[in-house]
């Protein structure tokens, strides 16, 4: 059902990336490599641009300096459909889905790179719609599919996007928060599904606060602190890494 | 079967239309109803509002009278080519308008029908200005009756054509994105849906059916005024009537055309010139927005839904049978307009206990 995605030789890095608000320093000279294949963590207190670096990359906000490589290819400044197709998804930090669409329309929306010329063929054709049903069986919303979005509960609404995403096909795939205001079962969930996907090829790039989450999940870690990395490794190097504890407890 | 019915009274409304006043209000109502469904193209799928679609009414209208009197076209060629224009023209005033979204695309929007209303009532020389443009008529040997009967014909015609368009892109992916667009734009994007272009397609597709219906009508009335043709009412008009029917219908621009047209054409009969209309206009357009946001027909199936024999939602649904009715092809009910506290979160709050339901963060 999934393609998976080809081998790990693709990756994506930034350089020097820089983005200011104003006064406010969002994200300054940031040069991040992340590991291709691998559950990679972004952590870092609130503030510190983690939001404002995934919209970089994904071309929704237009960098002031630095660069953003995928594939080897320069994508900066790519408007965000083109970043999209190229193979990036992403989640946003409040669960965005489409209110007044079905959850099964919600599904048919992504377009893929292959799925583009097909656009005019016209309608959706059976197998992609079998596809997306079978991405809802998967997150467990199938039984869902004719509801509107606005009224799915949040849980709901954030397995569904992420259904969404896969939707597109993306090779990388970067969450902004996944555990962000659901319950526990549920974020027991989406970390198997998150490891499921990995398992089949898929390079994960998850910004978020839940320390269990992050340290039973990503195989490693990057650590942002006022717009830049100050340290990375595996959990358990991070963990330890007095530049992060004070970058936590604000000494 | 209500379509069968509807398009059956559609067509024999020239035969039995009593007198050629009523068979001319007939054709104002189409034409409304062309302007509207053309309007939805772009206020529908995409959710801009554009409020000066009369722009491209006037400019299809101008062309297709220009171009039979100084070119010398035969008249349906003229207004084909006038139709052609119109979409040209659209391009690059589509780029420009879309770089904003929101107030300031409907601000982008009237600018251009007011700049446009200037052009042609000072470059007289041309238009004919203020004192008008008279368009010769394509049968010059028909009758009165027979003229408006051709003509309410070619304008039912043409909606169709609309119709059908607009049925197909609802249901392509090519509409989905342009929903989507609709819903959250950079949501959409992020998906991989180029919504720029999205956005222009939808919007020169739009412009282009409503200098069409401007063109059949400066073909049909034969005088054209930039007053009447570039006139800010007729694009609020157009919203109205896609707001009261229901943007999200196939049908919703037609009823509401339906029903203002009517009323319109009601007023100018019962009162003449004098205001009235507007009046009566602005009100309902107050109505729409604070009691049917959805317009017309999710009202009036949320109601008949709610008070229909098999609707359940107000008693407590079982897990079970909720499961059995979202498995099945049976789609969930739909929350009406109107249905508001009562109905709208019925479905959700019903649903089986879901180790997804958590509190909501917000
Ligand atoms: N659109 C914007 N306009 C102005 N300032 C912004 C904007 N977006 C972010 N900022 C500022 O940039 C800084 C970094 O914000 P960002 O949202 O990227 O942080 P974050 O690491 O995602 O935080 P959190 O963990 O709370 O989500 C903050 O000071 C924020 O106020
Ligand atoms: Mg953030």
């Amino acid at each position: 059902m999934t393609t998976t995605a080809p081998p790990a030789a693709r990756s994506l890095e930034t350089v020097g990336l820089t983005k200011s608000f104003g006064g406010v320093h969002a994200v300054r000279d940031a040069t991040v490599t992340f590991q291709p294949g691998k559950i990679n963590a972004l952590i870092g207190p609130n503030g510190s641009g983690k939001t404002t670096f995934f919209n970089c990359v994904t071309g929704m906000i237009k960098p002031d300096a630095g660069s953003v490589t995928f594939h080897g290819e320069d994508i900066t400044r790519r408007p965000p459909h083109r970043i999209a197709r190229a193979g990036i998804g992403r989640s946003f930090q409040l669960c965005r889905v489409f209110p007044r669409m079905t959850v099964l329309e919600n599904m048919l929306v992504a377009v893929s790179r292959s799925r583009f010329r097909e656009l005019l063929k016209g309608a959706h054709n059976p197998e992609e719609i079998d596809k997306a049903r079978a991405l809802l069986v998967r997150v467990g919303i199938d039984h869902l599919e004719n509801t509107e979005a606005r009224n799915l509960s949040y849980g709901q609404q954030k397995l569904l996007e992420l259904a969404g995403v896969l939707m597109g096909d993306p090779d990388t795939i970067m969450l902004d928060e996944p555990a962000g205001g659901v319950n526990p079962a549920l974020i027991g969930r989406i970390g198997t599904l998150v490891q499921e996907l990995n398992a089949e090829g898929r390079t994960f790039l998850v910004v978020e606060h839940n320390m269990d989450m992050v340290m039973s999940l990503s195989h490693h870690v990057i650590v942002f602190d006022r717009g830049r990395p100050i340290a990375e490794g595996t959990p358990d190097v991070v963990q330890s890494d007095p530049r992060v504890l004070e970058a936590y407890l604000g000494v | 079967m209500a379509l069968v019915v509807g398009v059956a009274l559609v067509l024999s409304f020239p035969t039995i239309a009593p007198n050629p006043y009523i068979l001319s209000a007939g054709i104002v109502v189409l034409s409304y109803a062309c302007t509207a469904t053309a309007w939805n193209f772009m206020g529908g799928f995409t959710g801009y509002v554009s409020l000066g679609h009369a722009a491209f009414f006037g400019l299809g209208a101008y062309g297709t009278g220009l171009l039979i009197r100084d070119v010398g076209l035969p008249s349906f060629a003229a207004w084909l080519l006038a139709g052609a224009l119109v979409l040209l023209i659209t391009i690059p005033v589509g780029i420009a308008a879309l770089r904003v979204r929101g107030a300031s695309f409907v601000i982008v929007s009237i600018s251009f029908v007011l700049i446009l209303l200037l052009v042609f009532q000072g470059w007289g020389s041309f238009t004919g200005g203020s004192d008008g443009l008279v368009v010769p008529r394509p049968f010059p040997d028909m009758l009165r009756p027979q003229h408006h009967e051709t003509f309410f014909y070619l304008f039912a015609a043409l909606l169709t054509v609309m119709l059908v368009v607009w049925w197909l892109i609802d249901r392509s992916r090519f509409g989905t994105g342009l929903k989507a667009v609709r819903e959250d734009e950079d949501k959409a994007q992020a998906l991989g849906v180029p919504t720029r272009n999205y956005k222009l397609v939808a919007y020169v597709v739009s412009a282009t059916f409503t200098g069409l219906a401007g063109g059949m009508y400066a073909l049909w009335f034969g005088d054209l005024d930039p007053i009447f043709q570039f006139s800010i009412m007729l694009g609020a008009y157009m919203v109205l009537m896609a707001l009261l029917g229901g943007v999200r219908h196939l049908f919703g621009p037609l009823l509401g055309a339906f029903i203002v047209g009517t009323g319109l054409e009601y007023f100018k009969l019962e009162f003449g010139d004098t205001q009235f209309h507007l009046v009566a206009a602005a009100l309902l357009l107050g109505a729409v927005v604070l009691f049917m946001p959805d317009g017309i027909i999710p009202a009036v199936t949320g109601l008949v839904r709610r008070f229909g024999p098999q609707e359940s939602s107000i008693r407590e649904v079982t897990a079970a049978e909720l499961l059995e009715r979202n498995g099945g092809t049976s789609p969930v009910p739909q929350p009406g307009a109107t249905a508001g506290s009562d109905g709208s979160r019925t479905t959700s709050e019903a649903a089986p206990p879901d180790p997804n339901d958590e509190e909501d963060p917000r």
